[in-house]
């Protein structure tokens, strides 16, 4: 593991270790990072978004760079978050009524039926989500069925960034996922526990025999 | 590194028996940790000479820190961006993004200012679950004994007894945002739910959603403060200093916008701090499990502007970090596994703790069986299998983070052992607050992992996504409740305060001989330092 490779970084040309992930090749420069760097290699953050070019390859893919190995030659470049300027507003508290299910989803994300099965999201979902299928599955009134194609999604925006339709795909997920449990989960040990509090029992009792180390 | 076993030996010796036998204890709980755990080294503590909580033990890391010199001063208020607010909420991760959202529901108007972006946080990382007493066999009473007992006693009672009595009222806040929980029968009573059991409780009382819960509750969150008109964003904005009324109060904070590299100056009726905790210090050099904000930012601004702190020695250092390969050291696997059935076995094959005995425990039995020399070594990679064999065939639909985190070692976790070594995971200590997240400086707040006194010297797995809720909306309807009541005095804005308490800190420096040129807060961990102030040019 001695010998030392090069790959660049948004546009300059570092030293690498081979083995080593994008992410902690970029850590060994001489800047503080400030952006495009969260949760160290768990994958679950998706700020760490980036286009790799391996050497001798013609397109770019969207990868984390906290997960991709470093290859001799590859050209990184990291992908910039912001907040989009329209975004589509609506409360957990309207996604209550299950029966307006249908319409409230056509009037949150208008741009749902305009997909034009470019393949583009489901190029750039570094969980390899089926995003295309999930949206026509939500077009065509399979709520659920597309609501657990997003299950794993650590919405890094990827997909978002891809559609030319500004579908915003993993947010279209996100917003099923959420009305299913909305909608759904009552469980009935909880709904106990809250009537038993509300009647003032379940109170505490804070002494104990024990003596305590209070600092 | 002392003698250890080598991998392909202790794999043999593993496949020597069908179960490994359990090596007789000969240490008590109490010795074991005296001994071996890290807090307990003898360069793990020292005391605090200035502050509030001057003479109080404190890892000499962190008390380097926060006996420090301010980034800034008075001339870079001037010509800064004045932007004002009722509350501030400093901290994008789920205790700020509960305060933010409560705050807003309770009719302020919220500034969330985040030093990477909005959900970028421990938070985003956790995966166990979420304890909550909800079965009919269990009860607030128990969760509330077993996190006293776990937390050795320390913690205290008031601040515990609000957190097991607030999370039933959590989980539905939760689910009426939308977040879903794993369950054992979806069609059976609403939605039958899975309990798991966790180290150090009396029964099996964790919620979780499959082993990425605090995705799950990040993502929904996130999605939540984003849309909520009433709560304005600052992404890439860190807090560099607070600000202090003449009266010492808290008056709000001064950030620094990456983006346009400037300083922000909010004026804030109330400012609450859930900035997280320090793992990325790599205390006592250990690997870390935390996100790349864990840097005590915070918790150096709370102490120089007079906060007191506690337990500024009791770390957590969760039993099971990635050990080999090397490049991933310190990610976590969660105790999901060990409270699925994953053994931990040194390098004789033989079992050596009770798999969910209290987490310091077996962090302790773990440090003591590779200083004994029972350690297994791969290439050059010191640790003790975790054995997850066991969890059987349902493991990738189960804990499909475990999965994916074992692809990424090239491990098949259904056929081979995983190298674990502990890694720092928790700041047990933090800030004094009462019940309402409130600090004994005016106008300050904190919630979430930057708070003390909550669990003790060690926490509970699961208590850490149930503290950030519970307390992340207590501080945000209490800092909502105090700013509508000074709106009510008053309709001008809120007054503009200074950093006369920097002055203040600065002489307290001088006069116990501290080094003065050490700045903090840290914001980035790592070699490079951030530069706020742009070098003056030659030619000027």
């Amino acid at each position: 593991m001695s010998e030392t490779i090069h790959i660049s970084i948004d546009g300059k040309v570092v030293d690498a270790e081979p083995g080593n992930s994008i992410l902690h090749t970029r850590l060994q420069g001489e800047e503080a990072l400030t952006a495009n760097i969260g949760c160290m290699g768990q994958g679950v953050c998706g700020s760490c978004r980036c286009l790799v070019r391996k050497a001798g390859e013609r397109s770019a893919e969207t990868r984390l760079a906290c997960e991709t190995v470093v290859e001799d030659g590859m050209q990184v470049s990291f992908i910039d978050y912001y907040l989009p300027e329209h975004l589509h507003r609506y409360r957990p508290h309207d996604l209550r009524d299950g029966w307006q299910a249908l319409p409230q989803l056509q009037q949150t994300f208008p741009e749902i039926s305009q997909c034009r099965h470019c393949s583009g999201c489901d190029r750039a979902c570094p969980r390899h989500i089926p995003v295309q299928q999930g949206i026509a599955l939500a077009n065509s009134g399979q709520l659920q069925a597309a609501a657990a194609l997003f299950d794993p999604c650590i919405m890094c925006n990827l997909c978002t960034l891809a559609c030319p339709e500004n579908i915003r795909p993993n947010h279209v997920g996100l917003y099923l996922r959420r009305a299913q449990a909305i909608q759904n989960l009552r469980p009935g040990d909880l709904l106990r526990r809250l009537e038993q509090q509300a009647r003032g029992e379940m109170a505490i009792n804070t002494q104990t025999d024990n003596t305590r180390s209070e600092v | 590194m002392s003698s250890a076993i080598h991998y392909l030996q202790a794999l043999a010796n593993l496949a020597a028996h069908d179960r490994p036998p359990l090596r007789p204890a000969d240490l008590s709980r109490s010795a074991l940790l005296a001994q071996y755990h890290p807090d307990n080294a003898g360069n793990a503590s020292t005391l605090l000479q200035i502050g509030p909580s001057r003479g109080q033990p404190c890892h000499p890391r962190l008390a380097a820190l926060l006996q420090s010199n301010a980034l800034i001063d008075g001339f870079d208020l001037a010509g800064a961006e004045q932007r004002s607010t009722d509350v501030l909420v400093i901290g994008g991760g789920g205790a700020g993004a509960a305060a933010a959202l409560t705050a807003a529901r309770s009719g302020a108007e919220v500034m969330l200012a985040s030093k990477l972006r909005l959900g970028d946080s421990n938070t985003v990382m956790a995966e166990g679950g979420i304890q909550a007493a909800l079965a009919a066999s269990d009860s607030p009473q128990q969760h509330f004994d077993d996190a006293m007992r776990g937390g050795h006693d320390a913690a205290n009672p008031q601040l515990l007894a609000q957190m097991a009595s607030d999370a039933p009222g959590v989980i539905r806040w939760l689910i009426e945002l939308g977040m879903h929980f794993d369950l054992d029968e979806p069609l059976e009573d609403g939605g039958k739910l899975r309990y798991k059991q966790a180290g150090g409780c009396s029964q099996p009382r964790i919620l979780c959603y499959r082993d990425y819960t605090g995705l799950e509750m990040m993502r929904v969150l996130r999605e939540t403060v984003e849309l909520d008109p009433a709560i304005t964003l600052l992404n890439r904005c860190p807090v560099v200093e607070l600000l202090s009324h003449e009266d010492g109060s808290c008056a709000g904070a001064v950030l620094y916008d990456l983006e346009y590299q400037r300083f922000i100056v909010v004026s804030a009726r109330q400012t609450i701090l859930a900035t997280g905790g320090c793992g990325r210090l790599h205390l006592q050099g250990f690997p870390s499990s935390n996100h790349y904000g864990a840097t005590a930012d915070g918790l150096v601004l709370a102490y120089r502007i007079g906060t007191g702190l506690r337990d500024m020695d009791a770390f957590q250092y969760h039993p099971t970090g990635v050990a080999w390969p090397q490049r991933l050291r310190g990610g976590l696997i969660s105790e999901a596994a060990r409270s699925g059935g994953a053994l931990l076995v040194n390098g004789l094959g033989e079992r050596f703790v009770e798999e969910l005995a209290p987490r310091d425990v077996v962090t302790a039995a773990i440090l003591r069986e590779c200083a004994a020399g029972r350690g297994i070594e791969r290439d050059g990679q010191l640790g003790v299998f975790l054995d997850t064999r066991p969890l059987g065939a349902n493991l990738a639909s189960r804990l499909p983070a475990l999965q994916h985190l074992a692809d990424k070692c090239g491990i098949d976790p259904c056929s081979e052992p995983m190298l674990i070594y502990p890694t720092l995971h928790y700041q047990n200590g933090g800030v004094i607050i009462d019940g309402n997240g409130q600090t004994s400086v005016p106008g300050l707040l904190c919630a979430g992992e930057i708070t003390g006194g909550i669990h003790g010297r060690n926490r509970l797995m699961g208590n850490a996504l149930l503290d950030i809720l519970a307390f992340g909306r207590r501080a945000g309807r209490q800092a909502a409740r105090l700013a509508q009541a000074a709106r009510h005095k008053s309709t001008l804005p809120p007054q503009r305060g200074g950093i006369e308490h920097v002055y203040r800190w600065q002489r307290q420096l001088a006069l116990a001989g501290l080094d003065s040129s050490l700045q903090a807060p840290l914001l980035y961990p790592g070699q490079a330092r951030l530069a706020l102030h742009r070098p003056t040019s030659p030619h000027a």
